[in-house]
């Protein structure tokens, strides 16, 4: 039981190292263009599908081919913030939403045209690489995919992180995310800086496309499920938190490993009951914060399930109005 | 797609591929005679099940050369015109083509091949309008009970020969018998519905004939991690694993078998549904060799099919030399599907009569590249059970394909011969 519980804790933790990269593109472009991109998960297919046909048609080796697609990938984030997300942005809360849903819609069904429903891997083309490990004292078996992924995750991460800290760029994107008026007067271009932060995020994604095409495989629907982890991740690690993300992408994949242990379908079910707990208990925290900390909202919760449970059902206007109750 | 249906921008792009091909589509015997026999060949040959129609277009050709002269039922001659239409592997699809098959083409007789996704929707639809039908290549059981099927109230225009799930049982016992194992399975099992119907008939079965059978669980299709399967098999032993996974995730899993080390301590990975094909095995590179799969025909069986006048390895032979491509089990499963209904038009006397030809299934027994197709004595009306063998892909001692197919098994026919003793599954082969 030890050593099971132990493996799935490993296995879950660098299957989190996944989850960060696809999630740490939606945290950026939430966090710091203040964009919700729908399309996240489909643009990561998109790169697992160009990788996958230059490997397969072009006769591309998978390294080259992940060379030549990222860049592209990064072209595709800024012209589309260039020409779509910047004018949805301005549109109010509602239009970048819809947009993206629809370029989502789009990309999908542009794929299967493309390149038709079948699953597609690249497990075949990183040859041994897929399936080999290392085997340690006590009989721990780490994959060495799944170790490359984390790896690669925390050098993303990190170099994302010391680039928003040390460059020029990174000191733009930063002061456009807490102000765009006051960096536009100091001289900062706003709308380079979210189109930058756009190309990254897109990168970002198909990058992670590329992953999940090695260690499983992809069809042209597969990326809303995609998108599903990774608001998780995001949610569990903190909106806008780099570190964060790739924590709350360990926390995800470790719930998921642990929820199989109890049964096979219970991974997905409990990697999403961790993120709704979380979820409410962020809400609930900062609930009890404006209510006067955790008792003081405790004790007004209690006299509200007293009062429901003793009197019936009080009609709402009748019942003396608390603070809680607004 | 011999007429016009509605196209959906989404399937332009396949459609305009076969429009290229559209003209040849249906294939017409040269027959000095008025009448011509219509045989309506409804089939996946595009989509995820693509591969299972490869050989369709090269067989629907090879037909028609052979029958070239006409056919003589009942004292007159009748030329043979084969239609084929595109079921683009999808269930719905199968049902419109077929319905527009015989709104549009009034074929005497439909058949169809591969997959309950394509089997159950055709013959669902021939059956509605009164069309004789005949399909193979998935599990009886699929297609009678799948189809709402009454033994006692049978259908009354459609027949299927093939394999059936109730066979997996002595068909494994007769394969795994052949290597000594601590007779510990490891039943991978998806959610769907062949995964459960599996579950509840073939691990009491098993277990019956002295087998230990460990079931990870029903897990849903498309999964990317089965750490937590491979490590209950690997903790509990077992040295012999089943699947029954949707074909696209046996790769991902057995990848990950290897990582864990699942692969290593394992002697028999055998497979169903996945592994029919070579193509499969190519994508799985060096951990390919040596996985035990079932066929249902193979290039070294001892039959040949009478209505394309060419044996086992001339099939084989002829596939190959027509596509460029390694055989499959398809010429030979789709070539018996042409024999069955050679002899159903002969036995019915009046091949334009439907009922004829219908009540001519109902008792048929026919010699087929399958073997003996029994109608008679199948176990529900209008069903017949052809056999398995076991098989096991082995790295081709020459020539040009990387794969190679041999026979390990024979228990539900021991007329086809063993090619190959089963080898204990290593890394590498």
């Amino acid at each position: 039981m030890f050593d099971g519980v132990l493996q799935a804790l490993l296995q879950g933790g660098l299957l989190g190292g996944y989850y960060a990269i696809i999630a740490a593109g939606l945290s950026l472009m939430v966090g710091v263009v203040r964009f919700i991109n729908l399309a996240h998960g489909d643009m990561a297919v998109l790169g697992a599908m160009v990788t996958i046909t230059l490997t397969e048609v072009g006769g591309v080796p998978v390294l080259w081919s992940i060379m030549i697609m990222l860049p592209a990938m990064a072209l595709m984030g800024w012209v589309m913030h260039a020409t779509l997300f910047q004018r949805a942005m301005r549109g109010g809360f509602l239009l970048p939403i819809l947009v993206t849903i629809g370029l989502g819609a789009a990309l999908q069904n542009g794929m299967f045209g493309l390149w038709g429903s079948n699953t597609r891997s690249l497990g075949a083309s990183i040859g041994e690489l897929s399936w080999a490990s290392w085997i340690l004292p006590g009989g721990i078996i780490l994959g060495k995919l799944p170790v490359l992924i984390f790896v690669t995750a925390v050098v993303v991460i990190g170099a994302l992180h010391l680039m928003l800290k040390k460059t020029k760029l990174g000191r733009a994107i930063r002061a456009t995310a807490s102000d765009p008026e006051a960096a536009e007067m100091c001289g900062v271009s706003s709308r380079q800086a979210h189109r930058a932060a756009a190309a990254i995020a897109v990168t970002l994604a198909a990058l992670a496309g590329v992953f999940l095409a090695m260690r499983g495989q992809v069809t042209p629907y597969s990326g809303p499920a995609q998108l599903i982890f990774a608001f998780e991740a995001v949610v569990i690690g903190g909106i806008g938190s780099l570190g964060g993300t790739l924590i709350g992408g360990m926390v995800l994949g470790v719930s998921q490993s642990l929820g199989g242990l109890i049964s096979p379908q219970g991974s997905l079910l409990a990697g999403h009951l961790v993120f709704v707990s979380v979820l409410i208990w962020r809400l609930s925290r900062d609930w009890a914060r404006d209510h006067g900390g955790w008792r003081a909202s405790l004790a007004i919760s209690a006299i509200k399930l007293r009062r429901r449970l003793t009197g019936g059902a009080p009609a709402p206007d009748r019942a003396p109005s608390s603070k809680g109750a607004a | 797609m011999t007429k016009h249906t509605t196209i959906s921008r989404r399937r332009f792009g396949a459609l305009a591929g076969a429009a290229a091909l559209a003209p040849a589509l249906s294939t017409r015997a040269a027959a000095q005679t008025d009448e011509v026999i219509r045989i309506g060949w409804v089939g996946p040959r595009s989509g995820p099940l693509g591969i299972f129609g490869e050989a369709d277009r090269w067989l629907a050709d090879a037909f028609a050369a052979k029958q070239a002269g006409g056919v003589e039922i009942g004292g007159k001659t009748y030329g043979i015109e084969v239609i084929l239409a595109d079921t683009q592997s999808d269930p719905l699809r199968a049902s419109q083509e077929t319905r527009d098959l015989i709104n549009g083409q009034n074929p005497d007789i439909v058949i169809a091949s591969s997959t309950p996704e394509t089997t159950n929707p055709v013959a669902d639809a021939c059956e509605a309008a009164g069309v004789p039908c005949i399909t193979t290549v998935a599990p009886w059981e699929a297609f009678f009970f799948g189809r709402g099927g009454d033994p006692e109230n049978p259908f009354k225009w459609t027949f299927h020969f093939s394999f059936g799930a109730g066979d997996f049982a002595p068909f494994y016992n007769g394969q795994w018998a052949k290597l000594e194992t601590n007779k510990k399975v490891g039943m991978l099992l998806p959610n769907d519905a062949d995964g459960n119907a599996i579950r509840s008939n073939l691990i009491p079965a098993l277990e019956g004939l002295g087998f230990e059978c460990f079931d990870a669980g029903p897990y849903e299709n498309m999964t990317s991690d089965f750490s937590n399967q491979i490590n209950f098999f690997k903790k509990n032993g077992c040295e012999i694993i089943n699947a029954f996974p949707f074909p696209p995730d046996f790769p991902v899993f057995w990848r990950q078998a290897a990582q864990l080390g699942l692969a290593q301590q394992v002697k028999i990975m055998q497979m169903a549904k996945a592994g029919l094909f070579a193509a499969e095995m190519e994508a799985m590179g060096q951990l390919g060799y040596g996985l035990a799969s079932g066929a249902y025909w193979h290039r070294l069986f001892p039959t040949s099919s009478p209505s394309l006048g060419m044996s086992s390895v001339e099939l084989a032979d002829g596939f190959e030399a027509a596509t460029g491509k390694q055989w499959t089990q398809q010429p030979g499963a789709n070539a018996a599907l042409f024999d069955v209904l050679m002899a159903a038009l002969g036995a019915s006397g009046n091949p334009k009569d439907k009922a004829a030809v219908a009540g001519a299934c109902r008792t048929l027994v026919a010699d087929t590249a399958v073997g003996t197709v029994d109608f008679a004595n199948g176990p529900m009306p209008g069903i017949a059970v052809t056999p398995l063998v076991g098989t096991q892909w082995v790295k081709a001692p020459d020539g040009p394909y990387d794969f190679s197919m041999e026979i390990t098994s024979n228990a539900l026919a021991p007329n086809v011969p063993l090619t190959a003793a089963l080898k204990p599954y290593r890394i590498g082969g």
